[in-house]
C-alpha cells in the first residue's frame, strides 16, 4: 500500500494548478506538433526540449509526459486522415483508419481511436503503476554484468526489429554506436574521435542529436523530392461512434492492451509489433472481416491503436526502472531526463520519489486532458494538416535551430546539427533506419561502462559476463526471443502486405 | 491499389550504384573507426578492457553490417528509401533546392549571434519556404515576426538564452 501511497502523493502534486497547467500545455503543444505531417512522436519530444529547459524537474517532467502521449494521439490522426503513417507502429492505423474514412466513417474512425487509447493509456499505466516500483526493487539488486546482458539484448532486438532490413537496422545502429564514442572516454579521460574539436569534447548531445535526425533530416529529405500538387486529406465525415461501433471497440481495446502493454516494456518490446498482433487478432475474430482492408473495418483501428497507446506506456517501465530506453522517443525522454541531472534507473524510485510519482500521476491525467481536447477538437487538429508545405518545413528548421542552439547557447552546435542533419537525410534516402542510430547512440555509452566496469572487477575474465544467473538467463532467452520474434514479424510482415496488397498475395510466398 | 505497384516497381528500377556506394561509406567508416582508434591513448592506469576496445568491436560491426548490406543489394534487395505525407516517392532528387535549404542553414548558423537569433531565424526561415515554393515576400513576413514572436516567447517568457545580436539591451529580446 506504501506505492499507492505515494501515487496519492502525486496526485496532490500534479494537481497543483500551475502543474495542471503545464499538463495542459504539454498536451496540447504534443497534439498540435503531433499531428503536424511529417512529425513523428520522437521528433515532437525533440523539438518541444527548448520549452521546458527553464522550468523545475517536476514540471519539466509533468510537460514530457503530456508531449509523450500527445505526440501519440495527434499521431493518429494524422494517420487516418492522410493514410501515411509518421511511424513504423502507426502503419495499421494509417491503412485501416483511412479506409474508414474514405467509406465515410472518419468521425468514428478518429473516435474509436481517441476512446481506445484513453482506455489503453489508462490501463497501461494502471500496468505501470503496479509493476514498475516492483521491478526497480528487484533491479536494484543488479550488477553490472546484468546490465552489460541487457544492453545488449535492448541493442540487437532494436536494430533487428526497426525497418524493414536487418541489415541496415545494424549499420544503423553502428552508426549511432560510433557516434556514441565521440567525446571523452570517462573511465580514462582520454579523448576519442573528437578530431582535436572542443565542441565534440563533451560528446554528442542525444537531443541535438535527435533534433539533426529526426527534425533537420526529416526537412531535407522533404525538400529533396517534394511531392507537388495538393494533398489528398480525406474529409471527416459520417456519424460519430454508434451504439454498434461501441460495442465492436471495447474488446478490441482491451485486447489491444493486453498485448501492447506487456510486449512494450519488455526490454526488446516496441511498439511495433504489438499493433500487428493485435490486427491479425481482430481480424481473425471479426464476425466482419469482409470489412477489412476494404471498407475499413472499427476492430482493425480499434485493436491496433490501442495496442500503440498501451506499448507507449509499456515502453516507460524499462526507462525508469532500468534506464533503458527500447523506442527513440524514450531515447529522447532518457536525454531530457539526464538534461535535469536526474538518471532513470533502478534508484530513481529512491531518490526522487516526489517526482516519479508526479510524473506517473500526470500520465493519468494527461490521458484524461487528451480524451477532452481531441474530441471536441478534432476539427482543429484537421486543419493543421493544411498547413502550407513551405511554412511547414520552414517552420521545423527554424525550431531545430533554436533547440540546438538553446541546448548550450553555443552556436558551433549548429554545425553538429548540420552534420547530422545531412547525415540523416542519407539515412533516409538510402532506407536505414533511423531509430536504431538514436538508440546506439544513448545506449552505446551505458553498455561500455558496465562491460569495462564487470571485465575491470573479474580483472579481465569474461566468463563474468555470464556468470550471474540473471545474465545467464537473459541470454538464453535472447536466443529464444530472437528466433520467435523473426517469425512473429514475418507474419506481421504478411499482414501488412495483405492490406496493403490484397490481391498481389501470392500463396506460396506468403507461406 | 494499381498505383502503389507501379510505385514499388519504380523504386526497385532505381541504379543499385547509389545504395552500394552508401554502403562502401559504411565499410569505410568501420576502417577509419579502427585506424582511428589506434590514436587513442591507453593510459597505463587502465585495466584489461581499456578505451580502444569498444571503438574496435564498433568498427567491426561497421564494417560488418555495411558488408551484408552490399550483399543483400547484389542480392536483389533495394533499399526501401523512407516515405511520408510530403514525398514523392517517384522524384528524382531535387539537387536545387536541396542545396538552397542547406544554405539557409548554414547562413543562419555565421549569421546566428551577429544578427541575433530573431533576423537569424526569419532568414532561415525565408530562405527554407521560398526554396519549397512559397512567394520571397510572404515568407519574410511570416518570417521576421515569428522570429521576434518566438524569441521574446523563450527569452523573457521561459528564461531561455538566445542571442540577441543587433537588438542587445532589447528588454523583450534580450535575456
Amino acid at each position: 500500500m506504501g506505492d499507492f501511497g505515494s501515487l496519492i502523493d502525486g496526485f496532490g502534486t500534479a494537481l497543483q494548478p500551475t502543474y495542471l497547467l503545464y499538463a495542459l500545455i504539454g498536451v496540447t503543444l504534443g497534439t498540435a506538433v503531433g499531428v503536424l505531417p511529417g512529425i513523428g512522436p520522437a521528433m515532437t519530444v525533440a523539438l518541444l526540449l527548448p520549452v521546458t529547459y527553464k522550468l523545475d524537474a517536476t514540471g519539466a517532467f509533468i510537460m514530457f509526459a503530456g508531449i509523450y502521449y500527445g505526440g501519440m494521439y495527434g499521431g493518429s490522426t494524422t494517420s487516418i486522415l492522410l493514410n501515411t503513417p509518421g511511424e513504423s507502429s502507426s502503419i495499421i492505423t494509417a491503412i485501416e483508419g483511412n479506409k474508414m474514412a474514405r467509406s465515410g466513417r472518419g468521425a468514428a474512425a478518429l473516435a474509436t481511436a481517441a476512446i481506445g487509447s484513453f482506455v489503453a493509456g489508462t490501463i497501461a499505466t494502471i500496468g505501470l503503476t503496479l509493476v514498475a516500483p516492483t521491478l526497480a526493487n528487484l533491479a536494484v539488486q543488479l550488477g553490472s554484468p546484468d546490465y552489460v546482458a541487457l544492453t545488449v539484448v535492448a541493442l540487437l532486438t532494436v536494430s533487428a526489429l526497426l525497418g524493414s532490413s536487418v541489415s541496415r537496422g545494424l549499420a544503423s545502429l553502428s552508426i549511432g554506436l560510433l557516434l556514441g564514442l565521440v567525446g571523452t572516454d570517462n573511465l580514462t579521460g582520454q579523448q576519442r574521435y573528437t578530431f582535436g574539436l572542443p565542441v565534440l569534447g563533451d560528446g554528442i548531445d542525444v537531443v541535438t542529436f535527435a533534433v539533426g535526425v529526426f527534425a533537420v533530416g526529416e526537412a531535407l529529405w522533404v525538400a529533396s523530392r517534394l511531392r507537388h500538387g495538393p494533398l489528398a486529406i480525406t474529409p471527416v465525415g459520417g456519424r460519430w461512434m454508434t451504439r454498434q461501433d461501441f460495442s465492436r471497440s471495447w474488446r478490441p481495446w482491451l485486447r489491444g492492451t493486453a498485448l501492447g502493454f506487456p510486449i512494450g516494456a519488455m526490454p526488446a518490446g516496441g511498439a511495433e509489433i504489438p499493433t500487428f498482433l493485435s490486427y491479425a487478432l481482430e481480424k481473425k475474430l471479426s464476425k466482419h472481416k469482409e470489412e477489412f482492408g476494404t471498407t475499413g473495418a472499427i476492430e482493425g483501428v480499434a485493436g491496433p491503436e490501442a495496442a500503440n497507446n498501451a506499448a507507449a506506456a509499456g515502453v516507460l517501465v524499462p526507462l525508469l526502472t532500468l534506464g533503458l530506453p527500447t523506442s527513440a522517443t524514450a531515447a529522447v525522454l532518457i536525454a531530457a531526463f539526464e538534461g535535469f541531472g536526474i538518471q532513470p534507473g533502478p534508484l530513481l524510485f529512491e531518490n526522487e520519489p516526489d517526482l516519479v510519482w508526479a510524473l506517473i500521476a500526470s500520465l493519468y491525467l494527461g490521458n484524461i486532458l487528451l480524451l477532452v481536447l481531441n474530441l471536441p477538437l478534432v476539427g482543429l487538429w484537421v486543419r493543421l494538416l493544411r498547413v502550407p508545405r513551405p511554412y511547414l518545413y520552414a517552420g521545423i528548421l527554424m525550431f531545430s535551430a533554436l533547440g540546438g542552439y538553446a541546448l548550450n547557447g553555443v552556436r558551433t552546435d549548429l554545425w553538429v546539427l548540420l552534420g547530422i542533419g545531412v547525415l540523416g537525410y542519407g539515412m533516409r534516402r538510402f532506407g536505414y533506419p533511423i531509430g536504431p542510430a538514436v538508440i546506439g547512440l544513448i545506449l552505446g555509452p551505458i553498455a561500455e561502462k558496465h562491460l569495462r566496469r564487470s571485465l575491470a572487477i573479474s580483472q579481465g575474465d569474461a566468463t563474468a559476463l555470464v556468470s550471474t544467473p540473471f545474465a545467464a538467463t537473459i541470454y538464453t532467452l535472447l536466443a529464444v526471443g530472437i528466433v520467435v520474434t523473426l517469425v512473429l514479424r514475418r507474419r506481421a510482415k504478411r499482414v501488412l502486405d495483405e492490406i496493403v496488397h490484397p490481391e498481389a498475395v501470392d500463396p506460396e510466398v506468403a507461406s | 491499389m494499381q498505383a502503389s505497384q507501379e510505385e514499388t516497381s519504380g523504386t526497385a528500377a532505381r541504379s543499385a550504384v547509389p545504395e552500394i556506394a552508401a554502403a562502401v561509406v559504411v565499410v569505410a567508416l568501420g576502417v577509419f573507426t579502427i585506424v582511428d582508434a589506434h590514436r587513442i591513448k591507453i593510459p597505463l592506469s587502465s585495466n584489461a578492457v581499456g578505451p580502444r576496445v569498444f571503438p574496435y568491436a564498433v568498427g567491426v560491426a561497421l564494417i560488418v553490417a555495411g558488408i551484408a548490406v552490399v550483399a543483400a543489394v547484389l542480392r536483389g534487395e533495394p533499399a526501401d528509401p523512407e516515405g511520408g505525407e510530403d514525398i514523392d516517392p517517384n522524384a528524382p532528387t531535387d539537387w536545387l533546392t536541396l542545396a538552397k535549404v542547406l544554405a539557409g542553414l548554414a547562413l543562419h548558423v555565421v549569421l546566428v549571434d551577429r544578427l541575433g537569433w530573431a533576423l537569424a531565424g526569419a532568414l532561415l526561415f525565408t530562405v527554407v519556404a521560398w526554396a519549397l515554393g512559397a512567394s520571397v515576400w510572404k515568407a519574410a513576413i511570416v518570417g521576421v515576426i515569428l522570429g521576434f514572436v518566438v524569441q521574446a516567447l523563450f527569452v523573457s517568457g521561459l528564461g531561455v538564452t538566445l542571442p540577441a545580436g543587433l537588438f542587445d539591451g532589447v528588454s523583450l529580446l534580450s535575456g
